[in-house]
């Protein structure tokens, strides 16, 4: 038998069940086929629309996978070695304290559908919860809480819980409140160095202060593992703004700003702004204390600028004879007259200038020295630009341009018509002491050798000279309440009216600075404090001027700070000022 | 030649030579190794072992999940259910396989009556989990949907295929009827994601039956006005679409399993090491895709979609070929049914579509469905099977694309031409 006999239409035998075959059943079966083969036809090349279809869809997921491997988001994968670095990195102060750690913390989410998707969402009445929540958190806004419950909105109810505090909201019993874990940045140290630090916002990004400047290095898992240590000493930090704070209250001040730097790698062992925020609990009063007053307020910081200028002439030849006496009569300038804040005689030589604050003196040097000279030695000292450091707040200075009129060195001379951030001064400090060499202030920790090369900017016998008329400024002169007995302190003050009123200058509202050095045998250390409008208190004499509020808090400062950074109290030692004293009337008294 | 041979009925092959007797169990399996598309048969092992050890990985964060105080669970207790169900599968798949297409047919179509019914029966029987009512339990618990899945398509393919019987039965709307009856039975469920599938292969069968382009624009229309009606009428399908364009919260499903989709980088976290996939809610069954992607890579996930997009090219292909219109509609229909879920799941992972609540079929951990679609593999090989010495009279389109089964005519003499259907 033919197996394909059966097939084709051609043979339209019938069967013999059927009886007769007839023209028409014929004919239709022919249209059947007719039928069957179009059908087919029809349905093949419709097969293969259909496996393009599945095609296209194929095509669109690999797409989207290599779209999502290539993007950044997805080529970070998760290893076992990644999940046990810190989701965060550590920041360590310079002796490996830690100042900010990550670490697994509680939030308190609202889910409305933990006990399914419909029903009410809590067990018990929204009110009742949240009275419940608020008996655990007394500052929750308990009406927009049971607001929120009774609305049935998912969403955190609070962004950190203790451990102890979920343990009690357990016990209430509601499934809907959920206890996600969460990575949460917790400073151990509180609010110390909160302006160093900065925080670390709700989208995971550091914000103010280092954590913003190393979020790349913090969050990145090749570096994360290591803590990053900061140039910041915690037992300096604290010191500094202890006394800060108390020198503070002690006058009623606005605000403080102090530093301690090292003069030679330009590392900041302190840095202080005052009041502070607490980088653990970031409210709205928190975000209004961010402005960090070391490295972003620009200050006409006064008199101690007065060294500075004293320096440059030093170094430039044009004061030669510390024992020359200059005139200290008011000096006229155009419509403008500079006058001393009392009468310290007829004339002065550079020594007792600087001991007594002594402005016409120093205007008269500074116009000696000339604008252009004083215009060089600010700019080698940074002043026109805004300050070195990695904090990314930093002020620009209120710089008086290119063309200097004899007035302007002048008025710079004695710290006015320039206005800088105290991290300015300590670094013209540091460099005024330590051999005559500016260096970048720093943040972060350097090895030994790692200190920058730096710049020239004084001679190291103008440096030298420096020393010995600082040291003497403090001994005999406005910085006496901060000589520290067996340290060996040099300093400045400075007292300057913050601009504004209608007489241009307010004479009520001072700025007031102490900006010292110490061993001055050996300076390793600058120290600045800054008081913002301070008042006259008892406390203070009555005083509002820096020798009666800043100067004390170095003098405080000092002795608690010297022992943990190398500087031990001792009376044998000193800078020999022995050739400035005959000088000094004070001393031969 | 023999004058009194029965005459020529369309859509049906007469054996030429029927043997005297029953075969024998071994020829019979001979005969079935032979005829079966083992090119198929490979690749869905192949995803099959792959799922396993998906499985595997997935097991941990569901266990730990559903582990109580009082209970729990061993963290792989999922990936040893899931070998006991794999191992009734498999049999079924094997023994479903084994039928001849006239028996894969009517098998279809009692299990497609039989589901149906008890479709019917979900509202009044059924438990309800996760807030939809899909379960019944009939000494085990299993959804009517699941089974009914190849059983519709079997059920749509023989009805469309009256037409070759009778070009006057109304077969399109008898099937439109049929599918509207199931979508609504789904919709009481809810099941939106079930409904899209049904209504899929219903589409699909259409199409290759032969429906004309204005009508199919007109059905393309009618499923976007029911669509944007769905997300008007239905709340689950709303809340899932709107999850799906606004994002959703860090809590939503979705969103935890892009993330655990692309934790792995290209090429995986390793086995075991995936830390994301232990918040999933559902990291066994409908996230199982993006557990894949965390420990094994983005590199497995493109090489299962390319492994689920060969299995439907495989049969497709094969179907180009084919001379009776029920099996190449039948064949049409199961494999939409399975790749369509395949790439349903996969888009819902990758983020492309908004979330169905469906498994991704031989990977997930399935249960009882793990059956279903493995009745799903078997009916397809039944239906394809072919006997591999039987060429094709006309010429097929895949003969003229250049990858038919069609033997150049001259090959048309000699022994193997012999006719074998058990």
């Amino acid at each position: 038998m033919n197996a394909f006999s059966g097939f084709g239409p051609a043979i339209a035998a019938g069967r013999s069940g059927h009886g007769a075959v007839s023209m028409a059943l014929a004919s239709g079966r022919v249209q059947l086929v007719n039928i069957r083969q179009e059908s087919l036809t029809l349905a093949r090349w419709r097969v293969l629309w259909i496996a393009l279809g599945f095609a296209f869809v194929a095509l669109l997921a690999l797409v989207r996978i290599a779209y999502l491997g290539a993007s950044d988001h997805g080529a970070r994968g998760t290893s076992l070695e990644e999940a046990l670095l810190p989701p965060r990195g550590e920041i360590a102060d310079r002796n490996g304290v830690p100042l900010a750690r990550a670490f697994p913390a509680y939030a308190l989410w609202f889910n409305p559908t933990a006990l399914g998707e419909d029903g009410t969402p809590l067990v018990s009445e929204p009110e009742e919860v949240a009275a419940r929540l608020k008996a655990i958190f007394p500052d929750l806004d308990e009406k927009r809480v049971a607001a929120q419950f009774a609305a049935g909105k998912q969403g955190y109810i609070r962004r950190r819980v203790l451990p102890e505090e979920a343990n009690r909201v357990q016990e209430i019993g509601e499934l809907a409140l959920e206890m996600p874990m969460e990575n949460d940045r917790h400073y151990p140290q509180g609010s110390m160095a909160a302006h160093v630090l900065g925080y670390v916002a709700a989208d995971g990004k550091g914000r103010v202060g280092m954590e913003q400047v190393l979020d790349k290095h913090l969050s990145d898992p090749n570096t994360r593992g290591t803590p990053v240590s900061l140039s910041i000493d915690s037992r300096v930090q604290g010191a500094l703004e202890d006394e800060l704070r108390r020198g503070m209250k002690l006058v009623q001040a606005q605000g403080g700003a102090g530093i301690v730097l090292d003069v030679d790698t330009g590392e900041v062992l302190a840095l202080a702004s005052l009041p502070e925020f607490d980088p653990n609990k970031i409210d709205a009063r928190g975000q209004k204390l961010m402005f960090n007053r070391v490295t972003n307020q620009v200050y006409e910081l006064g008199s101690t600028f007065k060294p500075l200028s004293v320096a440059a002439a030093i170094d430039a030849g044009v004061v030669r004879n510390l024992g020359r006496r200059w005139d200290a009569s008011p000096v006229k300038v155009g419509r403008f007259s500079i006058k001393d804040s009392h009468s310290m005689g007829a004339d002065l030589n550079v020594v007792e200038a600087l001991i007594h604050s002594s402005n016409t003196v120093t205007a008269r040097v500074a116009d000696e020295l000339g604008p252009e000279r004083m215009r060089r030695t600010m700019i080698d000292l940074g002043m026109n630009e805004r300050p070195y450091i990695e904090l990314p707040a930093k002020g620009f200075p209120i710089w008086p341009g290119e063309k200097w009129p004899r007035l302007r060195s002048m008025t710079v001379g004695y710290g006015h018509g320039i206005a800088v951030t105290p991290l300015h001064l300590a670094s013209a400090y540091a460099a005024m002491v330590n051999g005559g060499i500016w260096r970048p202030a720093t943040l972060k920790k350097l090895g030994p050798g790692e200190a920058p090369k730096g710049r020239r900017v004084f001679k190291a016998s103008t440096s030298s000279r420096m020393r010995q008329l600082l040291r003497a400024i403090a001994v005999y002169g406005t910085g006496k309440n901060a000589d520290a007995p067996g340290y060996r302190v040099g300093g400045k003050t400075g007292s300057a009216e913050k601009p504004g009123g209608s007489a241009g200058y307010r004479k009520t509202a001072l700025v007031s600075t102490f900006a010292a050095a110490f061993p001055m045998d050996r300076p390793r250390y600058v120290v600045i404090a800054m008081l913002d409008e301070p008042r006259g208190t008892l406390a203070s004499s009555y005083q509002r001027t820096a020798a009666w509020n800043a100067a004390p808090i170095v003098g405080r400062l000092v002795p608690r700070i010297g022992p943990l950074i190398g500087v031990r109290p001792d009376d044998t030692r000193d800078v020999d000022i022995t050739d400035l004293k005959p000088l000094i009337p004070e001393a031969n008294k | 030649m023999n004058v009194t041979m029965q005459p020529y009925v369309p859509g049906k092959r007469q054996p030429a030579h029927m043997p005297k007797g029953k075969l024998s169990r071994w020829s019979e399996l001979k005969i079935w190794w032979r005829e079966i598309d083992r090119v198929l048969l490979l690749l869905v092992l192949l995803l099959m072992s792959l799922g396993t050890i998906a499985v595997a990985a997935a097991s941990p964060a569901t266990a730990n999940r559903l582990s109580t105080a009082s209970i729990t669970l061993d963290p792989l207790y999922f990936f040893y259910r899931h070998l006991a169900w794999q191992v009734l599968a498999l049999g079924t798949l094997f023994g479903v396989s084994m039928l001849a297409r006239d028996n894969a047919r009517r098998f279809g179509l009692l299990l497609a009556a039989g589901m149906t019914v008890l479709l019917f029966l979900v509202p009044v029987l059924g438990a309800e989990i996760n807030g939809a009512r899909r379960w019944i339990n009939l000494g085990m618990q299993f959804q009517p949907s699941e089974f009914l899945k190849p059983g519709f398509a079997i059920a749509t393919a023989w009805i469309l295929s009256w037409r070759m019987r009778d070009p006057n039965m109304p077969v399109a709307g008898v099937a439109t009827a049929y599918v509207a009856l199931i979508a609504a039975l789904m919709m009481m469920q809810p099941d939106f994601g079930g409904t899209i599938l049904f209504a899929g292969v219903w589409f699909v069968a259409m199409v290759l039956s032969g429906i004309d382009m204005k009508r199919m624009g007109a059905v393309i229309g009618a499923t976007i006005a029911g669509l944007t009606a769905t997300y008007f009428l239905y709340d689950n399908a709303r809340h899932r679409i709107d999850s799906f364009i606004g994002g959703g919260t860090a809590y939503d499903q979705v969103d935890l399993g892009a993330r655990t989709l692309t934790a792995g980088g290209w090429t995986g976290a390793g086995y075991g090491l995936g830390i994301r996939k232990m918040s999933l809610p559902e990291a066994h069954t409908d996230y199982i895709f993006s557990v894949i992607g965390e420990e094994f890579g983005l590199i497995a996930c493109a090489i299962i979609v390319l492994l689920y997009l060969a299995i439907v090219g495989r049969v497709l292909m094969r179907l180009l070929d084919e001379d009776d219109l029920f099996a190449l509609l039948a064949g049409a229909g199961l494999i939409a049914m399975l790749g369509g879920q395949a790439f349903i799941n996969i888009l819902v992972n990758l983020q492309l579509f908004p979330s169905k609540g469906m498994t991704l079929p031989l990977v997930s951990y399935g249960g009882s469905s793990t059956i279903a679609i493995c009745l799903n593999i078997g009916l397809l090989l039944a239906i394809t099977r072919r006997n591999p010495f039987l060429k094709s009279r006309t010429m097929g389109l895949g003969d003229r694309l250049g990858f038919g089964q069609m033997a150049p005519m001259k090959d048309h003499t000699g022994p193997a031409r012999r006719e074998i259907h058990p």
